[in-house]
């Protein structure tokens, strides 16, 4: 193929990619509505000294964290036993855990208010069973943002890690065995080294999200646990505090970026080694 | 003489600084199989490419049937190409694999049909027809690519290193069924390979290349008891090197090299041969013959290595009485090697053109 | 022991008799999929709050939401929304997946990163932006502006997803088309598109869910005239508690349920999201 042609073929994919986010993503930064570039930079700082601002950073990434750690946990496991069974019932379950990644976020996260609200499910269980006098407050906490969370991202985990514990042969474990390793010994010390940079991936992948996720701290956290999502929107929709929104924003995209390029060097470091 | 089928004038290829065919001239023999043998790298399957169209020369012309393609597109210049991978189309059965260049030539349908047909038959699938690619094996996926070439009756028929992804006894009845089938067609065909056996069984004509320049030219009789320099040589599959007295250098194939008694007489001399005083160093057994590795200094006084098949069986080996008992290692021996079976090396590689 | 003679079998299942990783993996199932059941067990009650167990058999909820015209004309404006701009993101996509896969130019991967950059800058920003600099600044409407902002979020999936495909078919096979008398365009209508099929039923599919789902671009560019469905669901959990939403939630999973299984029908429901071939 020519070089014209390529051009030709590449021109109205690069037009809507420039119209439909590059430009306004950058002029975003820039030049947002009657504020000037200072003045965000001026929010800025003032965010990342002011106590109620850098409890919302720490939060995000706290929660951000936790999710991360938990997928991982629950997701490793998972796609290590539907990896390696022979069993008919793990194309069942594996379609069962890349399911939800076809539902809508709403539906998904709506699940847990009927699950942890003040007549859910966890609620009248502890009342009915005469445990507690009156149903704890399990809604608009941290928990409930964290379990969210894990629910929305755990799928992904599990799609990233089995992608990489598929790439591991199955003969590496029988070697282990037969040299004398424990299964326990064989896992931690031939599968997870194996599958490590899919596990990076991942956990890359569930902070990325967790830490942007919009849905699930709205709906689940309220009012009393923003988290950056939360925030940004309040200051672009409820309040317009424009330099306030954007540099928001710039530290939402800067904590993604930092993560991402992490891991890209963990991952790379790996590679070579 | 007649027009060649196929002709590169000063053909170049170059990818940036690296010079993939470095002006090279060819002539395609009409009606014959060349071969165009050397090395990965040698730019062999670079040259079949630009034969084909997919590849523009850098510099240089191609004629086909004398006139000039050097611009020309691939869907134009109306030659079979073979894939090394058969490139097959996997949603099209095979029949309509094979019809397919008959469908852009926009041949009607019961002729296509027709046709297609004839080239399955042509390589003994007419039956599979109604296959998909997938379902048949690499030796069935392979004639289907050949089918496929050959029913758009092209001016050339090309084969890039047809036959590398079969395995050994598939490949020889292969090198049989293309040089059948090139004879029943009378097509012109240029085969790229890296594989000397193949070559000296199939080719009219073999093409040696190293590092994009075409080294020797010429049939597998003439070729192979005369390789023009080392390079050849060592390709064609000669191992041992020596330095004659008068400074020439000589290649000689294991098998033309005879492990004689110590004290054998010395008649093989006479007429011109090398006669080398040796030590054995190692014997290993091969069913039909010991390879038998030796030490000696050759004419010109250099310490060499050299190696020799030794017949392992004397019974079967009826007149030849100074072969004597099996070697060992450790042995002093004496290394026989005919003038005849001397061939000479030239420092300087030979390049004429086929014609 | 057994174990010598287990040994085969226990290579297998291996980790499935691990009590550890065994209690994980049922934690992490439980965790993803029984709240979307008690969404669907709830949908179902004839009382009025999001109460378990549910106060009796109903399919009143599911009558009020199909008759809630909010709800309603979100489904339609979701339903163009996503159908357009996967559509887009496809004819704009697969070019440039040609381009990058087949063409001669430098640069490539530096090129392939562009086209998947919309994935990496959150969704909300994007989302900010767009509504900063196109809705306010240039004062485009809502529906172009999230048109816009869809199609270069889906443009990734379909560079990728497409690319991946392209990336298995043999290069050799349009080449020999081409040396069999197929021009260019012959050759990609009658080889590459071909190749390219499952590839574009995947991302037509994820492109489709991934943007009827979406929130977090949606969310701030939304007017009264153009609603999309799951931002008009948000609102409307906000602001009251009853089960209709869980009817309506209940509706969604079951046409995503008819999504999985078309998904399964035509390439694989695994394969969809890559990496995955069982």
């Amino acid at each position: 193929m020519r070089a014209r042609s390529t051009l030709l073929l590449l021109l109205p994919g690069l037009a809507f990619l420039l119209v439909g986010f590059l430009l306004p993503a950058v002029a975003m930064l820039f030049a947002p509505p009657g504020v000037t570039f200072a003045q965000v930079i001026e929010r800025m700082g003032a965010m990342l000294t002011d106590p109620y601002d850098l409890g919302i950073i720490w939060r995000t990434v706290r929660i951000g964290l936790i999710v991360t750690a938990l997928c991982v946990v629950l997701g490793f496991p998972i796609a290590s036993l539907l990896a390696r069974s022979q069993s008919r019932w793990a194309g069942v379950l594996l379609a069962l855990a890349i399911f939800p990644l076809l539902l809508s976020n709403v539906v998904r996260t709506f699940g847990w208010l009927v699950v942890l609200g003040s007549n859910g499910v966890i609620g009248q269980l502890l009342t009915g069973l005469g445990i507690v006098e009156k149903a704890p407050q399990l809604l608009y906490t941290e928990l409930a943002i964290v379990l969210g969370l894990v629910q929305l991202f755990l799928p992904l985990a599990v799609i990233t890690c089995y992608s990489a514990v598929a790439q591991v042969d199955p003969g590496l474990d029988e070697a282990a065995r037969g040299l004398g390793a424990s299964r326990t010994r064989s896992f931690w010390t031939i599968l997870v080294p194996l599958s490590l940079p899919g596990i990076v991936v991942a956990a890359t992948l569930v902070f990325a999200g967790s830490v942007t996720a919009y849905t699930t701290p709205y709906l689940l956290g309220g009012s009393s646990q923003r988290m950056l999502s939360t925030q940004l929107f309040s200051y672009a929709s409820v309040t317009v505090d424009w330099a306030a929104a954007s540099a928001t924003a710039i530290v939402m995209t800067v904590l993604v970026f930092l993560v991402s390029g992490i891991s890209a060097l963990v991952g790379r470091k790996g590679a070579t080694s | 003489m007649t027009t060649p089928a196929a002709e590169l004038v000063g053909v170049s290829q170059r990818f940036g600084s690296f010079t993939a065919v470095d002006s090279i001239d060819l002539r395609i023999p009409r009606g014959r199989l060349t071969t165009l043998l050397g090395p990965s790298g040698c730019g062999k399957t670079t040259t079949l490419r630009m034969l084909a169209g997919y590849a523009s020369p850098t510099s240089g012309r191609i004629l086909i049937d004398g006139q000039d393609a050097t611009r020309t597109p691939p869907e134009k210049r109306d030659l079979g190409m073979v894939f090394q991978s058969y490139a097959l189309f996997p949603h099209l059965t095979v029949a309509d694999n094979v019809a397919y260049g008959l469908t852009m030539r926009k041949v009607p349908a019961p002729e296509r049909r027709r046709r297609a047909g004839e080239a399955l038959e042509l390589v003994g699938l007419g039956h599979l027809g109604d296959r998909r690619p997938k379902q048949l094996s690499g030796g069935q996926q392979q004639r289907v690519a050949l089918a496929r070439a050959i029913a758009i009756r092209p001016r050339l028929l090309l084969l890039d290193e047809p036959l590398s992804n079969l395995d050994a006894r598939l490949r020889v009845q292969m090198r049989a069924e293309i040089r059948r089938i090139q004879s029943e067609t009378g097509l012109t065909v240029v085969l790229v390979t890296h594989d000397q056996d193949e070559a000296l069984e199939m080719s009219d004509e073999m093409v040696l290349m190293r590092a994009g320049k075409v080294v020797q030219t010429g049939a597998p009789r003439d070729v192979f008891p005369a390789p023009a320099d080392r390079f050849v040589a060592e390709f064609l599959g000669y191992e041992n090197f020596l330095t004659l007295a008068d400074g020439r250098e000589a290649a000689v194939r294991p098998e033309h090299l005879r492990i004689v008694p110590a004290d054998a007489p010395l008649d093989g001399a006479a007429d011109g041969g090398v006669v080398l005083d040796a030590v054995v160093v190692d014997v290993a057994y091969r069913g039909v013959d010991l390879l038998v590795t030796l030490d000696a200094t050759d004419p010109a006084g250099a310490p060499v290595r050299l190696v020799a098949d030794h017949r392992a069986d004397h019974r079967s080996d009826h007149s030849d009485a100074a072969t004597g008992p099996a070697p060992s290692a450790g042995d002093r021996v004496r290394l026989l090697a005919p003038r005849a079976r001397l061939a000479l090396l030239t420092a300087e590689p030979a390049t004429e053109g086929l014609s | 022991m057994t174990g010598q003679t287990l040994n085969q079998g226990a290579g297998r299942s291996l980790r499935l008799r691990h009590p550890v990783a065994g209690t994980l993996a049922v934690a992490g199932y439980v965790i993803m999929i029984v709240p979307i059941l008690f969404v669907v067990a709830t949908a179902f009650t004839a009382g009025s709050t999001l109460r378990f167990p549910p106060e009796g058999l109903s399919l009143k909820w599911f009558g009020e939401a199909v008759a809630y015209s909010p709800f309603t004309e979100a489904v339609v404006s979701s339903l163009e929304l996503a159908v357009l701009a996967t559509a887009l993101a496809l004819v704009l996509g697969v070019p440039v997946t040609l381009a990058i896969h087949r063409g001669r130019i430098p640069g490539k991967g530096l090129l392939e990163g562009l086209f998947l950059s919309p994935l990496v800058v959150p969704e909300l920003v994007v989302g900010l932006a767009l509504y900063q600099q196109l809705m306010i600044g240039l004062h485009l409407d809502n529906f172009t502006t999230l048109l816009l902002g869809h199609t270069a979020l889906l443009l990734p999936y379909a560079v990728r997803v497409t690319g991946a495909s392209l990336a298995l078919a043999d290069p050799a096979l349009e080449e020999a088309a081409r040396g069999l008398g197929a021009s260019p365009l012959r050759a990609f209508v009658t080889v590459t598109l071909p190749m390219l099929r499952p590839g574009l039923i995947s991302a037509g599919l994820l492109g489709f869910v991934t943007s009827f789902n979406n929130v977090p671009l949606s969310l701030l560019l939304q007017t009264r005239d153009f609603r999309t469905l799951p931002v008009t669901m948000l609102d409307y959990v906000q602001q009251s508690y009853d089960p209709m939403v869980a009817a309506a939630s209940t509706l969604v999973l079951a046409a995503t349920v008819v999504v999985a299984v078309v998904a399964e029908r035509t390439v694989g429901f695994a394969k969809i999201f890559g990496g995955i071939n069982r």
